[in-house]
């Protein structure tokens, strides 16, 4: 034993270390399907964090015109009719160069051809080969797959769009940022009259340009890119959620944790009794804390993962641009990882110190430490929440949630995100105050079952306080998310919700060749669309194509330029076709009315203005120049501005945001000589329209070259309302699986006494579904009220205005569903006989 | 120099009404290589005396010494350090970890006390060995029967060559066969000169001891030498 005392050290060292580590492992090993709650949640947590990560970074090209500029500083467009269109391109190559060169001709309207050298300086996110080779010289031609597909050729193979001209298909090329790009390339010099030359171009052109064109060569327009998105990468958006998740979810591991440490208190006792240190004992629950967050972690990267891959090509068909699954920001899975495993040691640390201080005596009879409550006041809890509804009162409502712009809307936020922290602060502190309810309502006249389970909770508050304070704030996250989409969506400005009914369909009169680029068809190409358009609505059985004309926009002055609170969508022409469309008759429409509106609010709103002939019909209301915003002149009818039109409300029009909800009337057309353009045709098909109907649809659109507009999958109050409510619901319950089932374990002495004296199964299955159904009213109740109030305080207004459009029915299912699948959640799963011996053998 | 020496100890549970005198100024020296066993009806403080002895509790008055240290003076993590190299606890219902081999589990109190594992392994083997479960090093507690379970905590309660044994009822869940082999480990245990003090309501096993306390109302009624056979103390303090 000489050998052995030598070496022995004073704290037991790296080998004691390594041996409570083990058979953390070990245990955790026998006992990881007692953790799936907190396991699953952390894999679900960092899954969703991966995935997100991916997904933002992916979405975003690094700017708005990255897929027209590429890496460029400037572009220098020269039109076709230049007629020293040679020399200025060289000349501009030549004093500003390195520079790269596109020629344009459209030769269909869906169709332009480019001429282009591949592997250029500043091109290489514009021009990529997906097949073949590009074009080397005359009579080659590489195509999008779009234009091959449609005109029926591949790689080798004869290009014809129009009599007279063909191309050998030497290759496939794509515009990596902007995949709808339809285009035909050539090699450089191939167009003999381009319609316009672009000339890419480095720093020094951008600083040499002035007044929009280039020093010495006045036919050059010159613009520059958006700035790069720079800052926060939107990755840490996403870690920060992860964080707040990982919270709420460190709370319930803290449960999970002390139940499992419960279950193990004679073990470590025997471990205390065999002469572990405190430390090490309680590294023992911090091992296994450790190995669930790593578990946890692992699971979930490789499943965020697993779906990124998964989905990354759907990106890439949503987002337009091309979309490398291996481009991830390393760093983030990393960063949700290490957040997940340190949450989870930080979760087992409370009980792990709980655990080593219980007398070892005490834990070796398989007693567990009666939690000790605290006294505690229920001013500095009030003081918290009132800091938290003050703090929301003066965050600007929804201006803080949509960053109403700068640095308004950055303190808004802050105040926002430092009012919630507060408001859950201090619910979390006041919902184990309420407990002491619960043993005024243990009146002798309930039954024993029911009276045993209130005055339990009461006993045993220290837990059940925690209990309620993690099921009031998962009601109360879903309950605000919740009031928070009703009093978005019932804001008649800013119109939110799906864009159009599944039956609808919009054919703009404009194309898109890229983001941000809006071309008016030409005469001709609108003739064709025109006729062309009919024929699609008689295939998809609509009675015809309406078009729909746009002359004015609304305003409401005085508020932010560009902020979400001004008027969003576009307001069509009350056309006598479009009001027969949907069963308006003129009669319903009072005489001097200006505007119809389905917006419920939008008519009462002050200081609306309709304003025309600006050029800004649409989504540029706001701009500088128009009357009677901020800077411009001021409403006047000699400013083409109405200041207070009269607004009717008519419920028939269509809801959607794309839909025609809002028409300037006939009467205000004509009494203030607007001047309607038609921007787009409506199609209402008698039925939601077919996967085959849609693809025709999108066919249809690829061939003129326009984005036709359908419904896509933007969710409505119903669908927000039910996804937070089931939110709110699953976390309560998780909550309540948990800590009902560690209170029952508190008292499981008491449930061996209520046996011995003759309590049937059916008793203690009432008891763990009283214990439950109190936990799950009362949080429901609380959690529904700190929501509510949060809502009056953020949006300045009373219930019912607050809470008022949240449908009933979530309502309904959190303040009776929750007690209600709690008690039957409990009813199930109690009833097991009780053991018969005070203590269970270790082994 | 005395193993255990207990020296008018006294244990107080609760306040006012509600206490309880589980031990009145109670004297107890055991020297090393002897077995005293404790016998008392229950409730009588028998398991509390193991306890103090053990310094799992503190006496509410009184002194234990253990191996010549005062247990008053040691910190909780000095108290642990005592446990981990002197004293060794043998449970009625075996208190083997989960997830550990019967090998891992003897080796424990010196892997805690910083033996490196491949040492505290060898020296959990040669206990086993020498207790005759060394083909059952490998196997896990809920792998091993009742009397192999007890074999090895009496492995792990010895390991390193502690000098104080303390056994609350180690026969209490076996058989008597049973019984008879693990009392019989103890008495080799103290033949190799540990002390060991083993709780009992068995007269039979008492009488394996060098001297038998008998314990009532938390106050020693009387010490004896059990003459061999266990009708000797059959008769007395029931």
């Amino acid at each position: 034993m000489s050998a052995l005392t030598r070496t022995r050290r004073r704290g037991g060292g790296v080998p004691a270390r390594r041996a409570v580590m083990r058979w953390g492992w070990r245990l955790f090993r026998r006992e990881w399907h007692q953790q799936l709650l907190v396991l699953g949640l952390l894999a679900v947590a960092v899954a969703a964090t991966v995935w997100g990560a991916c997904v933002v970074t992916n979405t975003q090209l690094p700017s708005a015109t990255y897929a027209r500029f590429g890496t460029a500083s400037a572009m220098a467009t020269l039109p076709g009719s230049d007629p020293a269109l040679t020399a200025d391109v060289a000349a501009i190559a030549d004093r500003w160069g390195p520079a790269d060169v596109i020629e344009t001709q459209r030769i269909t309207p869906a169709v332009q051809l480019r001429a282009e050298r591949p592997r250029g300086h500043y091109d290489a996110p514009l021009l990529a080969l997906v097949d073949g080779s590009y074009p080397a010289g005359a009579g080659q031609v590489a195509l999008t797959a779009q234009v091959a597909s449609r005109y029926g050729v591949q790689v080798g193979g004869t290009w014809q769009p129009a009599a007279g001209s063909s191309w050998r298909v030497s290759g496939i090329v794509a515009n990596p940022s902007n995949l709808a790009d339809q285009f035909a390339l050539v090699a450089p010099g191939q167009i003999a009259r381009p319609s316009q030359v672009s000339v890419l171009l480095g720093p020094a052109a951008a600083q040499a340009a002035s007044g929009g064109t280039l020093p010495g060569v006045q036919a050059a327009a010159v613009s520059f890119p958006d700035g790069f998105a720079g800052g926060i990468s939107p990755a840490v958006g996403v870690l920060l959620a992860e964080g707040l998740g990982l919270a709420f979810i460190g709370l319930l591991a803290v449960a999970s944790f002390s139940v499992m440490a419960q279950r193990r208190i004679r073990a470590l006792a025997m471990l205390s009794a065999i002469g572990a240190t405190e430390r090490q004992l309680r590294l023992v629950l911090v091992a296994n804390g450790l190995v669930t967050g790593a578990a946890g972690a692992a699971v979930g990267t490789a499943l965020g993962l697993a779906a990124w891959f998964g989905y990354a090509p759907a990106l890439q068909r949503d987002t337009g641009h091309v979309v490398n699954p291996a481009h991830l920001p390393w760093w983030a899975p990393a960063t949700a990882a290490i957040l997940a495993i340190a949450m989870s040691a930080l979760a087992a640390r409370h009980p792990a110190k709980s655990m080593a201080r219980v007398p070892v005596v005490a834990a070796l009879s398989g007693r567990p430490a009666p939690a000790r409550a605290k006294h505690r006041s229920i001013v500095p809890a009030s003081i918290v929440f009132a800091i938290g509804l003050a703090l929301l009162a003066l965050s600007d409502g929804l201006n803080a949630v949509d960053g109403g712009g700068g640095s308004n809307g950055t303190k808004h936020a802050l105040l926002l995100l430092a009012g919630l922290i507060a408001t859950i602060t201090g619910i979390c502190l006041l919902a184990p105050l309420a407990i002491s309810v619960l043993a005024a309502g243990a009146s002798h006249r309930l039954p024993a079952a029911i009276r045993i389970a209130l005055r339990d909770l009461v006993r045993y508050r220290a837990r059940s306080g925690a209990a309620l304070a993690a099921t009031t704030f998962a009601v109360f996250l879903g309950m605000s998310i919740c009031i928070a989409a009703s009093v978005k969506f019932d804001d008649p400005l800013d119109w939110t919700g799906p864009n159009l009914a599944s039956n609808q369909l919009i054919v703009p009169t404009q194309t898109s060749p890229g983001p941000g680029q809006i071309e008016q068809l030409s005469g001709t190409q609108l003739a064709a669309l025109s006729g062309a358009v009919n024929g699609l609505a008689a295939s998809l059985h609509a009675r015809s194509a309406v078009p729909l004309e746009t002359a004015s926009t609304l305003y409401q002055a005085g508020a932010q330029p560009h902020g979400p609170q001004n008027f969003t969508g576009t307001v069509f022409v009350a056309t006598p076709r479009l009001l027969a469309t949907y069963g308006i008759k003129a009669s319903q429409i009072a005489p001097g009315t200006d505007v119809l509106t389905m917006r419920p609010g939008l008519a009462a709103l002050p200081r609306m203005e309709l304003i025309w002939d600006s050029g800004c019909t649409g989504r540029c209301a706001g701009s500088p120049v128009m009357p009677g915003t901020s800077g411009g002149p001021p409403c006047t009818l000699s400013n083409q501005c109405l200041p207070d039109p009269v607004i009717a409300t008519i419920a028939s029009l269509p809801g959607g945001t794309s839909a025609p909800n809002t028409l300037v009337t006939q009467n205000a057309v004509r009494k203030y000589h607007l001047q309607p353009q038609l921007s787009a045709w409506l199609i209402q098909a008698p039925a939601p329209l077919t996967a085959a109907q849609l693809s025709t649809v999108r066919q249809f659109g690829r061939s003129y070259g326009v984005s036709v507009q359908t419904r896509t999958g933007n969710p409505s109050l119903g669908d927000f309302a039910a996804g937070a409510t089931a939110l709110g619901l699953l976390i309560a319950l998780s909550v309540l699986a948990m800590s009902v089932g560690l209170i029952r374990s508190e008292t499981a002495p008491d449930l061996r006494t209520l046996t011995a004296t003759g309590a049937s199964r059916g008793t203690r299955r009432m008891i763990t579904a009283a214990t439950a159904a109190a936990l799950g009213l009362l949080g429901a109740v609380l959690g529904l009220a700190g929501a509510v109030l949060a809502g009056m305080a953020w949006t300045r207004s009373g219930p019912s205005a607050t809470a008022g459009g949240v449908p009933l029915l979530d309502i309904v299912t959190l303040l009776a569903g929750l007690p209600l699948i709690a008690a039957a959640g409990g009813w199930l799963l109690a009833g097991r006989e009780p053991e018969a011996i005070s203590r269970q053998p270790l082994q | 120099m005395t193993m255990l020496e207990l020296r008018r100890v006294s244990k107080v549970y609760g306040q006012g009404p509600a206490q309880v005198h589980a031990m009145r100024e109670v004297d107890l020296a055991v020297e090393p290589g002897t077995m005293v066993a404790v016998m008392g009806p229950s409730g009588s403080g028998k398991s509390t005396l193991l306890t103090i002895a053990g310094s799992l509790e503190e006496p509410s008055a009184g002194q234990v010494l253990v191996g010549g240290q005062d247990l008053a003076a040691l910190s909780r993590n000095d108290k642990a350090r005592l446990r981990r190299r002197s004293i060794g606890f043998v449970f009625q219902d075996f208190n083997l970890l989960p997830g550990l081999t019967a090998a891992e589990n003897v080796a424990l109190p010196l892997e805690l006390d910083g033996v490196s594992a491949r040492k505290a392994h060898q020296a959990g083997l040669r206990e086993l060995d020498a207790l005759g479960l060394a083909d059952r090093a490998a196997h896990f507690p809920d792998q091993l029967s009742g009397g192999e379970r007890q074999r090895v905590a009496i492995a792990r309660a010895v390991v390193g060559g502690r000098q104080l044994l303390l056994a609350d009822e180690p026969s209490g869940a076996l058989d008597s066969a049973n019984g008879d082999v693990v009392l019989r480990m103890i008495r080799t245990a103290c033949a190799q000169g540990v002390a060991a003090v083993v709780v009992t309501h068995d007269a039979q096993l008492a009488s394996w001891a060098d001297r038998v306390v008998f314990i009532r109302d938390g106050r020693v009624i009387d010490q004896t030498v059990p003459a061999p056979g266990p009708e000797s103390l059959l008769g007395q303090h029931r």
